[in-house]
């Protein structure tokens, strides 16, 4: 439960060593597969469409130009991105997909503008990070405040280290359905979406977060996990997981009190209202003692990811069979999944209002307690604009306008449609802790 | 009622603050000697909130009201979280007297929020009601008026009674008429009086000022100040006198009317144009609690509420007064007495007729228990418990932990005040006294190592594995 504190990190070319002649082929290989990602990307936090550019690492994975990196530093809002290879050339890139779960995205090079101008380039090759151990020598490649070509090395501090959280790759969940490598190469920020290598230059992850201000504790996601990402990501270009609803939370020190051996079941810390697991009956404090007949086994921390994972990669609808003990009493519960969503809805902004607005989605209003996912959360006002002078502030939610209930972005759209087209004094319904307030927008 | 007439006498204003300096000037040989009689009308009241763990005193000022030596405090003079059993040792100081006398808590009013405390007969003779310097004309100050009061030091200066004097620069309506001076003029809940030094209101907890604060680097930051020992700002006379009879029956301040409408909004004029209302006020109801007298009168989300008894809501400056004034509409009553709300409801205009019940139990009013080895104070689940974390009334049981003592085996396990515990060691916790024997059952079993709480904290939940040894 330590905070984390996710730094954003600039990456960078490495040009291979002139004299590397302590390194190996494949390391020098691996260089030549380290680029620089120049993203421009749209924010909709003060009420308008503003633009802001930042950098980070990235690694190509193949010949036909996918590049890896972190989902922090190459997300859906990016409107430009650019990749700049080893040679120092800079090339066009799209976003392939994006994944804020295991903090992944993929992109892929302008193919047809890299043969035009005949830019070379060789590709990395994963290793496996399941046989990494404590102690092994790693290197992490990236370009930390900005100094590209920077190499670093250290060892594998931890092979499994949990860390999830909520608001983790700009304000979406992450680290549920992996643990993470631990290094102590040096990471600053601008390593982000590096590899991180062995000496024989095979990616056994991809360098993600530190701890600022810390000395040396970096995280890595491990290529076992990026693999897998990787391939549903360039197949469908996203990652569709199951939903339950459960908070899962390890049994160390509590197998006696519920009367259970060791490394028997999960406990249920938390069940999220209205979710699949709270309809059948689900409750916190019970255990689940297997998933659709295979035991799990969550006494520590560490185990919990793979259990997540294990529901989150039933198909979405599907029943899953869950022997749970409550009290001295084991039950079988049938849990029919749900799609899972996170939290932070669609963004947009409405440039004449001044107010740019974040789609509820069916997670926050759960969180919130709200009704149901009806309306969009205020992500900022103008100041000065119509929004701004009619009352609304940040964190409002607009349930309605002219009496209308805002089901959906589209429909604010369309609302904001009419008021271009014609101007007048329209009427927002607001809520804000709670309570509701009824607030006049004028042109 | 509205702003209209002082504004009318805006007008003769240079001429009335001339008079008034004329008048101040005849008058100010006798202030000294009015000052004195009319110290017999304050007082410092001490009291003890008194809690298992700790004792906080606090100082407050008090108006005498009676013969009986019943004294009114402010709301704002006791916290409204404190349960009225851990209200503790009042004592009474007269002003620039350093001995004290005992006195007894009546408990509080809602419709004004005043406690009540009467002092002992023993120094009954040496107060002197406000009621004494009440106005025979019953005139209200007019713009411009001089006004004075009396401030008291500290308790090391004994209390030591000081003179403060303005003139009367604003009269507003917040729901009650406030009178507004140019500067302090009387500690919170102490009397104001005019030249003749008749009684012409009772000074309020004082308004935020807005300052600048320069840093270092001569960065401005704004800030707002607000003075605790001195207030410019007093309820009229007649807002106070009629009221001061409301001396409550119980020590719980009940009977209290409750309506049930949560979360009032007020309406703005451009929505009031927008619905077609005119010039109307209103408020917006956010939700209509579960079992109440609102929601048995067929009440809804979301109706805006415009008048009460067939009396339209009036136009109040700033707007957000507006609930304030509806509270006080459902406070002023009784329960059992009806009330007829007149609501918009989309395009449509709705009466209603509630039948005001019996205020839920109050935080003040909720039992609560301490366990010193374990390390909490638990307290009854009471009624606004519910309405906070949105609970249906079929899910109330369990209880709220009041306070957490530092490094206990509970402050140690992860246990925070306000977590709702729902089970001990597994087992649902019904009711406060279910709790209690529960825990007490745990403190009390020496070779108890450990025990296990289910949490609510928000939506999330958390079990927490407290170790005892």
């Amino acid at each position: 439960m330590l905070p984390a504190v996710l730094t954003i990190m600039l990456a960078l070319v490495v040009m291979p060593f002139a004299r590397a002649a302590g390194m190996s082929r494949g390391f020098n290989r691996l260089l030549d597969a380290v680029v620089r990602i120049d993203v421009r990307e749209v924010e909709f936090d003060g009420g308008s469409r503003r633009y802001s550019a930042s950098i980070g690492s990235g690694v190509i994975l193949s010949d036909d130009g996918l590049v890896l990196t972190n989902a922090h530093v190459a997300s859906p809002r990016a409107v430009e991105l650019s990749v700049t290879l080893a040679n120092l050339e800079r090339v066009g890139a799209r976003l392939v997909g994006w994944d804020h779960w295991t903090d992944l995205a993929l992109l892929r090079i302008d193919m047809a503008d890299a043969k035009q101008r005949h830019l070379h380039f060789t590709h990395a090759v994963f290793g496996d990070s399941n046989v990494v151990y404590p102690g092994e020598v790693v290197y992490a490649v990236g370009t930390p405040y900005g100094l590209t070509r920077t190499v670093t090395r250290g060892i594998i501090s931890n092979t499994a280290r949990p860390f999830a959280d909520t608001a983790g790759v700009e304000g979406y969940e992450t680290g549920m359905f992996n643990t993470w490598l631990q290094t102590d190469a040096a990471i600053n920020p601008g390593n982000s979406g590096g590899p991180l290598v062995t000496g024989d230059g095979k990616v056994i992850g991809i360098t993600s977060r530190s701890y600022l201000g810390a000395n040396n504790l970096g995280f890595a996601i491990p290529s076992a996990t990026a693999k897998h990402v990787v391939d549903l990501l360039s197949r469908d270009g996203k990652i569709t997981r199951s939903y339950i609803g459960v908070v899962p939370r390890s049994l160390q020190d509590l197998e006696a009190f519920y009367s259970l051996a060791s490394n028997t079941g999960v406990l249920i810390d938390s069940v999220d209202p209205g979710s699949p697991a709270a309809r059948a009956g689900l409750r916190a404090g019970d255990v689940i003692l297997t998933v659709n007949g295979a035991k799990v086994d969550g006494r520590f921390p560490e185990q919990l990811p793979g259990i997540e994972l294990l529901i989150a990669s039933q198909p979405v609808g599907s029943t899953l069979a869950l022997s749970v003990k409550r009290g001295v009493e084991v039950r079988s519960y049938s849990v029919v999944t749900e799609k899972l969503e996170s939290r932070v809805g669609e963004e947009w902004a409405f440039e004449n209002w001044g107010l740019s607005v974040r789609k509820v989605s069916r997670a926050y209003a759960r969180e919130n307690q709200l009704d149901d996912d009806t309306g969009v959360i205020v992500l900022g006002v103008r100041s000065g604009f119509p929004a701004d002078t009619a009352g609304l502030s940040r964190g409002d939610i607009i349930t309605k306008i002219n009496q209308r209930p805002i089901s959906s972005l589209d429909r604010m759209k369309a609302e904001y449609a009419g008021y271009t087209a014609k101007p007048a004094p329209t009427l927002f319904e607001v809520q804000r802790d709670r309570r509701v307030s009824l607030y006049i927008v004028k042109p | 009622m509205s702003l209209r007439p002082a504004f009318g006498r805006q007008a003769i204003l240079i001429c009335c603050s001339f008079l008034g300096l004329v008048a101040a000037l005849r008058a100010t040989p006798d202030l000294e000697s009015l000052f004195q009689e009319r110290l017999k009308s304050v007082v410092a009241v001490e009291y003890v909130t008194e809690t298992e763990v700790d004792r906080r005193p606090t100082i407050t000022m008090g108006t005498v009201i009676d013969g009986n030596g019943t004294i009114i405090l402010q709301s704002s003079a006791i916290d409204s979280r404190a349960a009225i059993s851990q209200l503790k040792d009042f004592r009474i100081y007269l002003p620039g007297d350093g001995t004290s006398t005992p006195a007894r808590y009546l408990g509080q009013d809602a419709f004004t929020g005043w406690h009540f405390v009467r002092a002992d007969p023993a120094i009954r003779d040496r107060l002197t009601p406000i009621t004494a310097f009440a106005p025979k004309s019953g005139a209200a100050p007019r713009l411009a008026d001089f006004v004075w009061g009396i401030g008291l030091r500290n308790k090391d200066e004994d209390f030591l009674p000081y003179l403060m004097q303005s003139h009367l620069a604003l009269i507003e309506a917040l729901p009650q008429k406030t009178g507004i001076a140019q500067q302090e003029i009387a500690a919170p809940g102490l009397p104001v009086f005019d030249r003749d030094g008749d009684f012409v209101g009772l000074a309020l907890s004082s308004f935020g000022q807005s300052f600048l604060q320069f840093g270092r680097g001569g960065h401005a930051q704004p800030v707002t100040l607000v003075n605790v020992e001195e207030s410019s700002a007093f309820a009229l006379a007649d807002e106070v006198l009629p009221y001061l009879g409301r001396i409550p029956a119980s020590i719980s301040g009940r009977p209290i009317a409750w309506l049930g409408a949560f979360g009032l909004e007020p309406m703005d004029r451009d929505v009031a144009k927008f619905l077609n209302l005119g010039s109307q006020s209103g408020a917006v109801v956010s939700e209509v609690l579960e079992g109440s007298p609102a929601e048995k009168a067929g009440l809804r989300p979301r109706d805006i509420i415009l008048a009460i008894d067939g009396k339209p809501i009036p136009q109040l400056r700033p707007n957000t007064v507006v609930p304030a004034y509806i509270d006080r509409e459902v406070d002023r009553r009784r329960p059992g007495d009806r009330m007829t709300l007149t609501v918009l409801r989309g395009t449509e205009h709705v009466e209603l007729t509630a039948v005001l019940g019996d205020e839920p139990t109050l935080l003040r009013e909720a039992q609560r228990k301490y366990f010193d080895r374990l390390g909490l104070i638990v307290r009854e689940f009471v009624y606004g418990d519910a309405v906070v974390r949105r609970i249906k009334t079929a899910e109330r049981s369990g209880v709220v932990v009041q306070y957490v003592k530092p490094n206990s085996p509970v402050d140690i396990a992860g246990l925070r005040e306000e977590d709702w515990i729902r089970e001990i060691d597994g087992t649902e916790v019904r009711t406060f006294a279910d709790a209690v024997q529960k825990l007490t059952a745990i403190e009390a079993d020496e070779m108890r190592t450990e025990f296990v709480l289910l949490v609510r904290r928000g939506t999330d939940t958390a079990v927490l594995r407290v170790k005892l040894r």
